[in-house]
């Protein structure tokens, strides 16, 4: 008995809503027998990565810090990726906003209002965008690969804050640590829940996913990104301008990272420092595809996404499992994501054995190759 | 300049140059097959983890190559059966794979950490390792020497033979070559295979010929370096060779603008540091501004084959 896979006409709703929860399902599944086999007891390893942080309310606020950065990014790199352009260096366009939020920080510290943090917001949506131009010019003018630049430019991002921090920027009282100041009271997001640590990311990121959801659905920009990231030849003859598509795209991608740097800059970290680039940007990739490109699967899946990096702080405490652990649970589910996107575009199909006679036998050969 | 110095940084270059030229020929033939396999840096951060332990424990350095080589090609297997198999997209495959191969080897490498191996030095004697000269000849790891041979043999293997001129033709047209009775499949996975090993390869040259301890994140981007320098190369492994050591140098003067101090000094360290990944830029910059339409890429690179459909 044999399978091949035949394309199918359209895509399979039911499988473009189950292959998600599946790959979940699956991590979780895959991850408990290989951390059995590393001699950690898998099932509380995946039980407190995957269901502590839910089921422990004292852990809901991290989840809500954790998420909000995820989703922001998550959601600017899915509209690209609808359109097939590969911005893969939010981490550099995150620590850009980053920067230049702290830029504007300490050109103000010394002044107070309630206009300092929206201006800081407009900074560091500026400053990714500023970022993510260079690739998006050098796309659209000469042709050049975006994958590249972008990520080339995070590791420039990554010196440039080591170059601030450790330099022009460093703070006079910070006895040689290499850090800025701390921001000023109205330069530090509030606590918008009282006695929790949630600051203003999180109902930004559910406005920003809000946002998308109504973009990418109900206006013409929606409708030009995907014609373009699925049928550019339509979109040309459809006076759909591609340069403008990845122009756009990409500066959305930027901008939002940007913001999401900036949030995080004015919230959990009050001042720049070093270890501010922790790879959200990275796992936003992730993010975007578990979520399907749809801002509300982004939205779903970057509380996933924080679940395991919540879990996986669980999972060190009470067990000892290392925290690299998380990284590899959450590159499986990347794995899982990608291979179930087979079964939405194609159908399994069994082949009986048959008299292989001329051609049955070339499909045969065919369908062998395709389900080896 | 004195001669003593301008040896001492062929040398650097040379080592700094090899785990890049290794990487980009295995991801050179990978491409020419029509694949693309963005995997390279999680290939090598695997590569690398694996072969430190491995030579770690044993050690054995050609074990450690061996095994790097290996586990490098099981996790190449990752992203074929996930490309070629089940037509995934090539390029969120390809960062899946980098994504693994980062958790994969902060995981595994936890254990070794600040645990020293030694360099996998010369097999040459002294008397030609030592010599004031002749050192710039003699004074590598078999690892140099080797990267220089799977050059000319991937010329050779990609130029000069039947099986180099099935894996173009599948890469230029998968569709003919598959009427023409060849697996595309098939020879895809070979060549995703081949990529995985000197991807692995090219990992454990961190620890065994760069720094001998375990780094998280020692390849530090070298990864997507050396799948620029196959843009670079117009898929040509002699071009390779002359980009490899191009980027070598430019990685070198980083160490050597801390060294040498004066002029150098005035340039913060960050940005000799952020060189190599500028250099990439202008360097694509420069090749879409001289090729406008022939860059030389493979007709079929990145498109999915499914052979019934």
């Amino acid at each position: 008995m044999q399978f091949r896979l035949e394309k199918r006409a359209e895509v399979s709703r039911p499988m473009l809503y189950l292959t998600p929860v599946a790959a979940v399902i699956i991590t979780m599944i895959v991850g408990a027998v290989i951390f059995s086999l590393l001699g950690f007891n898998g099932a509380i390893a995946v039980r407190e990565i995957f269901l502590t942080p839910l089921t422990n309310s004292l852990k809901w606020q991290d989840l809500a810090v954790k998420s909000a950065p995820l989703i922001i990014i998550g959601v600017g790199l899915s509209i690209g990726f609808r359109a097939n352009v590969w911005n893969i260096g939010a981490e550099g366009q995150y620590i850009a906003g980053g920067l230049a939020a702290t830029g504007v920080a300490l050109i103000t510290h010394q002044m107070s209002g309630w206009w300092l943090l929206p201006l800081m917001g407009i900074a560091g949506i500026l400053g990714g965008m500023a970022w993510v131009a260079v690739p998006a010019f050098l796309r659209v003018r000469l042709n050049v690969n975006e994958i590249l630049t972008t990520l080339m430019l995070t590791y420039v991002a990554v010196q440039l804050l080591n170059f601030l921090v450790f330099g022009p920027w460093k703070s006079p009282f910070s006895f040689g640590q290499p850090q800025t100041v701390m921001f000023n009271d109205d330069q530090i997001l509030p606590y918008i829940i009282p006695g929790t640590i949630v600051q203003a990311g999180a109902p930004i990121a559910i406005l920003v996913a809000i946002f998308a959801w109504i973009m990418m659905g109900r206006s013409i920009f929606g409708f030009q990104v995907k014609t373009v990231g699925t049928a550019p030849d339509a979109a040309r003859h459809g006076g759909f301008s591609n340069r403008q598509t990845v122009w756009i795209t990409l500066l959305i991608g930027g901008g939002l990272a940007g913001l999401a740097g900036m949030l995080e800059v004015a919230g959990p970290f009050t001042r720049m420092v070093p270890q501010f680039p922790t790879n959200y940007g990275f796992t936003a990739i992730i993010v975007a595809f578990l979520g399907r490109l749809h801002p509300m699967g982004v939205m779903l899946a970057g509380l996933v996404l924080a679940i395991s990096f919540v879990g996986g702080e669980v999972a060190q405490t009470t067990i000892g499992l290392p925290n690299p652990a998380v990284g590899l649970f959450q590159a499986m589910m990347l794995f899982f994501i990608l291979a179930g996107d087979v079964l939405v575009r194609y159908r399994v199909r069994r082949v009986y054995h048959k008299k292989a006679t001329g051609r049955d036998s070339d499909k045969k050969a065919g369908a062998e190759a395709g389900a080896s | 300049m004195n001669i003593d110095i301008t040896i001492a940084i062929i040398i650097t270059m040379v080592g700094a140059s090899t785990p890049l030229l290794l990487a980009a020929l295995g991801e050179l033939v990978v491409e020419k097959s029509g694949v693309l396999n963005l995997g390279i840096e999680g290939m090598m951060l695997t590569g690398a983890v694996v072969g430190f332990a491995v030579t770690f424990n044993t050690g054995n350095p050609w074990l450690g190559i061996g095994a790097a080589a290996l586990a490098g090609v099981m996790v190449s297997m990752l992203f074929a059966v996930l490309t070629l198999s089940l037509a995934s997209n090539q390029v969120a495959t390809g960062l899946a794979l980098t994504i693994f191969g980062t958790g994969f080897s902060a995981l595994f490498g936890q254990a070794y950490t600040g645990k020293p191996i030694a360099l996998f030095d010369s097999v040459f004697p002294e008397t030609l390792t030592e010599d004031r000269f002749l050192r710039v000849f003699f004074d590598y790891s078999p690892l140099v020497y080797f990267s220089f041979l799977m050059t000319f043999l991937v010329w050779w293997f990609l130029q000069k033979t039947r099986a180099g001129l099935i894996l173009r033709a599948v890469g230029e047209n998968d569709h003919s070559a598959h009427s023409m009775g060849y697996s595309v499949t098939g020879v895809r996975y070979g060549a995703v295979a081949f990529g995985g090993a000197m991807a692995g390869i090219a990992g454990a040259c961190f620890p065994l010929l760069l720094t001998p301890q375990w780094v998280e994140g020692l390849t530090g981007g070298r990864g997507w370096i050396a799948l620029a320098l196959v843009v670079f190369a117009a898929w040509r492994p002699g071009r390779l060779l002359a980009g490899a050591y191009l980027f070598g140098l430019i990685a070198t003067m980083e160490l050597y603008a801390k060294a040498a101090g004066g002029a150098f000094r005035i340039l913060p360290s960050e940005l000799w540091a952020s060189l190599p990944y500028l250099a990439t830029i202008v360097v694509l910059v420069l090749i879409s501004l001289r090729r406008t339409k022939n860059s030389g890429a493979p007709a079929c690179l990145g498109k999915p084959f499914m052979p019934n459909n």
